[in-house]
């Protein structure tokens, strides 16, 4: 039987879950990620103390893996480009398990950090691969086939259609996470609205647009979703609304929301800042996207 | 040009000194109070840490007072720290001041162009300067450590506390080395003289954590006066000599600490994680091993490199078989909560090591 690794759904998992388990299978061993965010799962990750709602659902994600796999698949990706850091809780995440879940099953966590060049990363696949027996070419190998197999080009962005046009700035693990969101985006359609997430704007506009602050943001992917904001913000005619969806005790959304904010401003942009806990009310949401909706409507001449 | 600077302990006073001397006026903020921390909490976001609010009124207050630079520190991650410049001059813009910014980059390029900035009257005096910035850097530490010390033996702790504002005065009126030196030695003698209390020995506590709460009275309820009085030695593990050491100077002895100090860490926690949250964790194992009775670790509410040891602390605690009492600062935590908290961890701590006295004594019985 071959080992069945364990790959939490949440964090860095919305970025590059689908390569990891391409990878883990080229391993010769069985991916097994967790489901969908339910209650119960950000209930069980609460013992984590302090920390922002993804973390809490990320460790509700492991602990409901701990029992039913052999081995944890959990990197520790400190660096994705040098100059750059992920958050300190992604860069710790491996250390917080490790202490909250005694007794759980090994980790696979090798380091990646790219500020140190390519290399960091070939030592990562080599280690993981190594945790399950493989030789150094053959995880290299595997990585490389994975990587091509699964990475996904880039959508376009959608055609303005005439509907009221709101820009939806999120973490993808918060954006895509249906349960943590609550599908605002959902919901902001079903209210008549055209939604645009970052992932739809040109990688190359954005890094651009985010290399031309007078400051540079060195959390890699806060910077990757400040870069989508303001291409859409450049546009013209520029959108119509901003909702920055974070999660109290987020670090960086805290410093980079109110420069998003600011930057709204400068264009006119109505700008709302929704941030998310495990006791957000859904209702008290709904009142708040619809107050922001008819405003904008309000707006429109 | 009327330069003034965020808070952080008695960093006024060491600053002052150097800018001083370069020529130009120094303008410190107020003493942080709670209508510093008010105003600051005000114009900022409202899920920013602590330290930025403070600051950010603490720049408020200065403008007001009539400063027109503000010096203050960047960074380059991953702690937030880094990135506050950026937000605190958009924010003091909006409000309608007019003022310039020197924002010290972790570089030498741009450590050289602030300094060229501060010192219009050209860098003859930059050695004088540094040399008496540092000599009251070293001065305030020596102070503070001895206040550590003597506060629980002393028959009454106020005559400490009053001693250490003297000491403190006495150093920022020095105007060369030697007199910042020979304040700290009369005071320190004095502070020996002082008529001893009769209470047990002194507990001793380690602090552990964000620098800044560490170091700021104004924000962290005061902790370490509360906890001398209460009969604690305190040992901060981190004062101003001891970050200049390690990340400016690259001081070999320092160097060498805290590569001990990660090698503590290194079971708990397996990479830094920005500000001081390897350091929170290896230095509570560390201290766990030599004697301390219990560790106290500090930091601003949602801080994310010690959210990470706070979650990791509780693992080390029982390992190493020391208690630890994590406290979170924003800017709603009361005097009057911190000193509960205290009280209970300090009785605690009593407990224990009458316990551990008995049982030595039992064990010792026995033999
Ligand atoms: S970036 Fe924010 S939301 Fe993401 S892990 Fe860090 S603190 Fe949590």
């Amino acid at each position: 039987m071959p080992p069945t690794v364990g790959i939490p759904r949440g964090l860095l998992y919305y970025y590059y879950g689908d390569v990891w388990s391409g990878f883990i299978r080229r391993l010769g061993a069985e991916p097994a990620v967790s489901p969908e965010t339910t209650r119960p799962v950000i209930e069980a990750g609460g013992s984590v103390d302090e920390v922002c709602l993804p973390v809490k659902a990320f460790f509700g994600h492991a602990l409901s893996l701990a029992d039913k796999v052999d081995l944890l698949f959990l990197p520790r990706v400190v660096s994705v480009a040098a100059g750059h850091y992920s958050c300190p809780k992604i860069i710790g995440l491996p250390d917080i398990v490790r202490a909250a879940l005694p007794g759980g099953p090994p980790l696979i966590a090798p380091t990646v950090d790219l500020r140190q060049g390519r290399r960091s990363l070939c030592r990562a696949i080599i280690s993981a691969g190594q945790a399950l027996g493989r030789s150094p070419l053959y995880s290299l190998y595997a990585w490389q086939r994975a990587w091509q197999e699964y990475r996904k080009p880039a959508a376009a962005a959608g055609k303005p259609a005439g509907l009221s046009r709101i820009v939806l700035v999120g973490h993808p693990y918060i954006l895509n996470d249906r349960h943590i969101c609550m599908d605002i985006g959902g919901k902001l359609a079903a209210m008549g609205m055209e939604v645009v997430t970052p992932d739809k704007a040109d990688p190359r506009a954005a890094a651009q647009a985010a290399a031309a602050l007078p400051k540079n943001i060195f959390w890699n992917y806060c910077r990757q979703l400040a870069g989508a904001a303001l291409t859409f913000l450049a546009a013209s005619p520029p959108p119509d609304g901003m909702i920055f969806l974070t999660s109290f005790a987020c670090g960086p959304d805290s410093l980079v929301g109110e420069q998003l904010r600011r930057f709204a401003g400068r264009r006119g942009v109505p700008f709302l800042l929704v941030a998310l806990d495990e006791h957000t009310a859904e209702a008290g949401l709904v009142t708040r996207l619809e107050a922001f909706t008819d405003m904008i409507r309000r707006r429109r001449p | 040009m009327n330069v003034t600077f965020p808070h952080m302990g008695t960093l006024h006073i060491v600053l002052k000194a150097m800018l001083t001397t370069l020529g130009v006026r120094a303008v410190p903020p107020p003493p942080i109070s709670k209508t510093t921390i008010e105003i600051g909490a005000r114009f900022s976001p409202e899920t920013a840490c602590l330290p930025f609010k403070t600051t950010l009124g603490n720049f408020i207050q200065a403008l007001e007072a009539g400063a027109d630079t503000i010096l203050t520190c960047g960074g380059a991650g991953p702690c937030r720290l880094g990135y506050y410049a950026t937000v605190q001059r958009d924010i003091l813009r909006d409000l309608g001041y007019k003022f310039a910014m020197i924002v010290i980059e972790p570089d030498l390029a741009s450590v050289w162009q602030s300094i060229r900035r501060l010192a219009p009257g050209g860098i003859r005096p930059l050695w004088p300067a540094f040399r008496l910035a540092g000599a009251k850097l070293r001065a305030l530490d020596a102070i503070e450590r001895a206040a550590c010390r003597a506060r629980p033996r002393a028959a009454a702790s106020g005559d400490v506390d009053a001693e250490r504002l003297r000491a403190l005065a006495a150093v920022d009126e020095a105007a060369t080395p030697a007199a910042a030196a020979e304040a700290v030695a009369s005071s320190l003698r004095r502070l020996e003289g002082l008529p001893a209390g009769s209470g047990p020995p002194p507990l001793k506590v380690g602090l552990v954590g964000e620098i800044y709460v560490m170091l700021e009275s104004g924000v962290n309820g005061d902790l370490v006066r509360t906890l001398g009085r209460m009969g604690a030695e305190v040992h901060p593990t981190m004062l101003l000599g001891d970050y200049v050491d390690t990340h400016i100077l690259r001081d070999k002895a320092a160097l060498r600490r805290s590569e001990a100090v990660a090698a503590a860490a290194a079971p708990f926690i397996g990479h830094y994680v920005g500000g001081h949250g390897m350091k929170s964790v290896g230095h509570t194992a560390a201290m766990g091993r030599t004697g301390f009775d219990g560790i106290i670790h500090v930091f601003p509410f949602t801080c994310m490199p010690e959210v990470i040891a706070k979650n990791i602390l509780p693992v080390v605690s029982v390992q190493e078989g020391i208690p630890v009492l994590s406290l979170a600062f924003d800017e709603q935590t009361g005097e009057a909560g911190t000193v509960t908290r205290l009280e209970a961890f300090v009785d605690l701590l009593r407990y224990r090591r009458k316990r551990q006295e008995t049982a030595a004594a039992a064990q010792k019985q026995l033999n």
